[in-house]
């Protein structure tokens, strides 16, 4: 059997912090170079009470409401996130009771960031083309909102709040309609894109709270998030161009045979030049952050959701995904558009 | 890419207009030169020169020259 994607949905938080909302806290943060060099006017920020099991369960609750299964169709759960509900239990069992999916079902939280999409897609297909599983549910939210400090203008101009819901169903077909995969993984960047505090490592504790200001004026403390942004970017230089020839090779295509790339959408800055490094026509290029920010591991689902909404992806499109970051970790795959 | 091009590249990831920079400027001296001016260098380099610069090595650097240098557009 193999896995093909049955239906899409993503969630968005009500509350909106756009650039003016930024610039009137800050007022010498200049508003049209934060939307020009990132790309985004908006960010959507869950409420306090919000957390990303709730983010979850509302983008699957749309995908039900859609038609395309229901709860009980369920059985696997995966849920991608590195802001869980709680350390015990795992949140994709609050999500599996919440959503009524059956208590037969598997469910299991996978933290990973950007790139925990394509790793999602890769576990499902797992699961399907071994028999284990027929029809998964792949989740993603976050809520790294929590760990922005509202002073840092490294982060809170980049990220925010979010959920998507991906329905993978096992499929008679002769060819994959998803895969090959690519993955990479590099720990020695686990420094440049972190919360130091708050875990075993490092508890919370009055110390970790301290704010201390960096040389370019941002404010954090150990308990916030912390991305040293040009080590990034460094990184994806390394990797994703890396990352597509070996993707190009192992699935025997060329690149001119891709109809639409999804990157992870990290920043306009980053997708610009990525794109321009790697040659893809901008047509057939996918950005969609201007109204949700970089929403982690649900940027792909969201850029996939929006290219398809917008008709820029075609039926039966080949479909290059390419997820980047926390960790270092990295993954890309295929996938066959069937229009769900 | 020239050193003239390439300064002016410089002018615009720092917000200033082209051709004001020259080389000697104190990097300090400039308002705009952040994190996200490094990273448009960084990109600048990589296309341009295929030079890969790190943040580290450009936080050494203290003037536009050294920036110039740094990527190889300078000797």
């Amino acid at each position: 059997m193999q896995a093909g994607v049955a239906a899409l949905e993503y969630y968005l938080p009500e509350k909106v912090l756009s650039t003016g909302d930024l610039t009137a806290e800050f007022p010498d943060w200049n508003a049209e170079k934060i939307d020009r060099k990132t790309g985004i006017r908006e960010r959507r920020i869950a409420a306090p009470d919000e957390c990303s099991s709730d983010l979850a369960a509302a983008a699957a609750r749309k995908l039900f409401a859609s038609g395309a299964c229901r709860p009980e169709d369920i059985d696997y759960l995966l849920l991608c996130t590195e802001t869980p509900d709680h350390f015990v239990p795992t949140t994709a069992c609050i999500v599996q009771d919440r959503l009524g999916i059956p208590r037969t079902a598997g469910a299991l939280d996978f933290n990973l960031g950007s790139s925990g999409y394509i790793y999602g897609f890769g576990l499902a297909q797992g699961l399907i083309s071994t028999g284990q599983a027929s029809r998964v549910l792949l989740l993603t939210a976050d809520v790294y909102s929590r760990f922005v400090h509202p002073r840092d203008r490294s982060v809170r101009t980049i990220f925010g709040d979010a959920g998507s819901a991906t329905l993978l169903t096992a499929e008679e077909a002769a060819e994959p309609l998803i895969g090959p995969f690519v993955y990479g993984t590099d720990g020695r960047g686990a420094a440049n894109l972190t919360v130091p505090a708050g875990g075993m490592r490092l508890p919370h504790s009055a110390e970790t709270a301290i704010d201390v200001e960096d040389e370019g004026g941002n404010v954090r403390s150990l308990d916030n998030l912390y991305m040293n942004g040009g080590e990034i970017f460094l990184f994806t230089l390394d990797v994703v161009p890396e990352i597509i020839d070996r993707l190009l090779k192992k699935a025997g295509v060329d690149i001119s045979q891709i109809d639409s790339f999804v990157f992870h959408q990290a920043n306009q800055t980053m997708l610009d030049h990525l794109r321009k490094r790697v040659g893809i026509p901008p047509e057939k290029f996918q950005v969609s952050l201007a109204h949700c920010g970089n929403t982690v591991s649900s940027t792909i689902p969201i850029a996939l959701k929006d290219a398809v909404a917008a008709g820029r992806i075609p039926q039966g499109g080949l479909v290059m995904l390419v997820g980047f970051g926390a960790g270092y970790s990295w993954g890309a795959t295929l996938m066959r558009w069937r229009g769900v | 890419m020239t050193r003239e091009e390439f300064l002016a590249e410089i002018d615009q990831l720092v917000d200033l207009a082209p051709g004001t920079l020259k080389g000697p400027e104190e990097l300090d001296s400039l308002e705009e030169w952040n994190s996200t001016a490094m990273i448009g260098l960084i990109a600048l380099a990589d296309t341009n020169n295929r030079v890969r610069l790190s943040p580290r090595q450009i936080a050494a650097c203290s003037t536009v020259t050294d920036l110039l240098k740094l990527a190889g557009v300078e000797a």
